[in-house]
């Protein structure tokens, strides 16, 4: 306990009362702190986190596009109330949906990584900043949201990508053939090689 | 035990050095640290793994409320005064010198460019009642683009002017439940522009690769 001795002037007015007291300094201290905390919390010492985004050129040449082996594509549809709908290649796709969760997308991604891996093995790169040889999925995934969705799921999808690695993704527009397909998924996904080449050569 | 421990004088701790600290330290966080900037509109920015700090040079920032409204912010007072001056010659906005040094010294702004003069008008104190309609990105009339165009165009003479050392770092502070329809034509009107490298604030998230790090040592 805090003790503070004051003295009070007896002499003087002919009162001789002396009087003691014990002021308790651990509430000022407390007061002390919870400013401190106060002041800690509402100034900017650390600064905000990024993540790097990187789009394709608008302006892409025919010569320029490199074909995808389509066993190798995964395709993400972000939807609306916090739903993904992906499908895999484009022949004979068949429309599945799931959530941003650990069981969901990063499931359906490392799923597919699996399969990729079992048919086409692992992708040998150098790592840019250690220049080791690295190995990772030759898995291509393609990111496209709709207007449904919310920013959040663009991010948690960018997120997924950095969870399980995936060096190969893109973020495109969704096409009508693609609406079309999240309606009515029975009917199958009429997707032709020469149409996806157009619809991002034209652009 | 039939002893009775003699009983002692408790002691008591003379709290005022404690006190002193106390206030030593406050004073300190007082004078040093820069007070959190009054945001033009809320943001609750999504969370990702993503480790990578804000740099320290000039940032353009893009702010996008849950409403869809677009709001831009950039960094120095010179390359907003040289900004303010081309965007004045290019379009009929009809700025004073004193509107324009107005803006160098203001931050965020979200108005169409036949708003800006009432804007700047405003008092920077009562500026918080005003309600921003947004800078229109609508491909009719995507005024967003010339603005980051011109910006980046400033920066870049204030670098070789030796008045900045870095080029804009272009950034999207956009919040969590925002529609998506607002983020792409952001988007557009970036890669319209030839920008195809920006960033998006986010905030801390763990990472599940990494939680087993710090209890059993594996990676």
């Amino acid at each position: 306990m805090a003790e503070m001795q004051v003295k009070d002037s007896g002499g003087g007015k002919g009162k001789p009362k002396k009087m003691s007291t014990r002021v308790d300094l651990t509430p000022m201290v407390d007061l002390g702190f919870l400013l401190i905390t106060f002041f800690m919390l509402t100034t900017t010492l650390s600064k905000p986190q990024i993540m790097a985004l990187v789009m394709p050129d608008k302006d892409v040449k025919l010569e320029d596009l490199e074909p995808v082996k389509e066993g190798k594509v995964l395709t993400l549809l972000l939807g609306a109330n916090d739903k993904v709908y992906w499908y895999e290649g484009i022949t004979d796709a068949k429309l599945d949906s799931t959530d941003y969760s650990a069981e969901g997308l990063r499931k359906v991604i490392l799923n597919k990584m699996d399969k990729v891996q079992s048919t086409y093995g692992q992708d040998t790169y150098n790592d840019i900043k250690t220049k080791e040889e690295k190995k990772g999925s030759f898995i291509n995934v393609i990111i496209k949201p709709t207007k449904e969705s919310r920013y959040k799921n663009l991010v948690d999808a960018l997120d997924e990508m950095a969870i399980t690695h995936v060096r190969y993704y893109v973020i495109l527009d969704v096409s009508d053939l693609e609406r079309e397909f999240m309606k009515h998924p029975e009917k199958g996904l009429n997707f032709s090689a020469e149409e996806q080449v157009d619809a991002n050569t034209t652009k | 035990m039939p002893k009775v421990k003699p009983h002692r004088n408790s002691p008591s701790i003379d709290m005022t050095a404690m006190c002193d600290v106390a206030f030593l330290l406050l004073t300190f966080f007082m004078l040093t640290a820069k007070a959190k900037p009054m945001e033009i509109v809320e943001v609750d920015t999504p969370s990702s793994i993503s480790e990578t700090k804000l740099p320290d040079v000039g940032t353009l920032t893009i702010l996008v409320g849950a409403d869809g409204k677009v709001y831009l912010d950039m960094a120095g007072s010179h390359t907003r005064r040289e900004l303010i001056e081309q965007m004045n010659s290019q379009y009929p906005m009809n700025l004073t010198e004193k509107e324009m040094v107005q803006f160098a010294n203001s931050g965020a702004f979200g108005v169409p460019r036949n708003r800006l003069k009432s804007w700047l008008d405003v008092e920077p104190s009562q500026r918080d009642k005003f309600v921003s309609p947004g800078i229109p990105t609508d491909t009719t009339d995507n005024q967003l683009a010339p603005w980051i165009h011109n910006a980046r165009l400033a920066q870049f003479k204030m670098k070789q002017e030796g008045k900045v050392k870095e080029e804009y770092v272009i950034v999207v502070k956009a919040d969590a439940s925002t529609p998506y329809d607002a983020i792409e034509e952001v988007i557009h009107t970036l890669t319209d522009i030839n920008v195809n490298k920006f960033n998006l604030i986010t905030s801390m998230e763990v990472n599940p690769n990494k939680v087993g790090a710090m209890g059993g040592g594996e990676k």
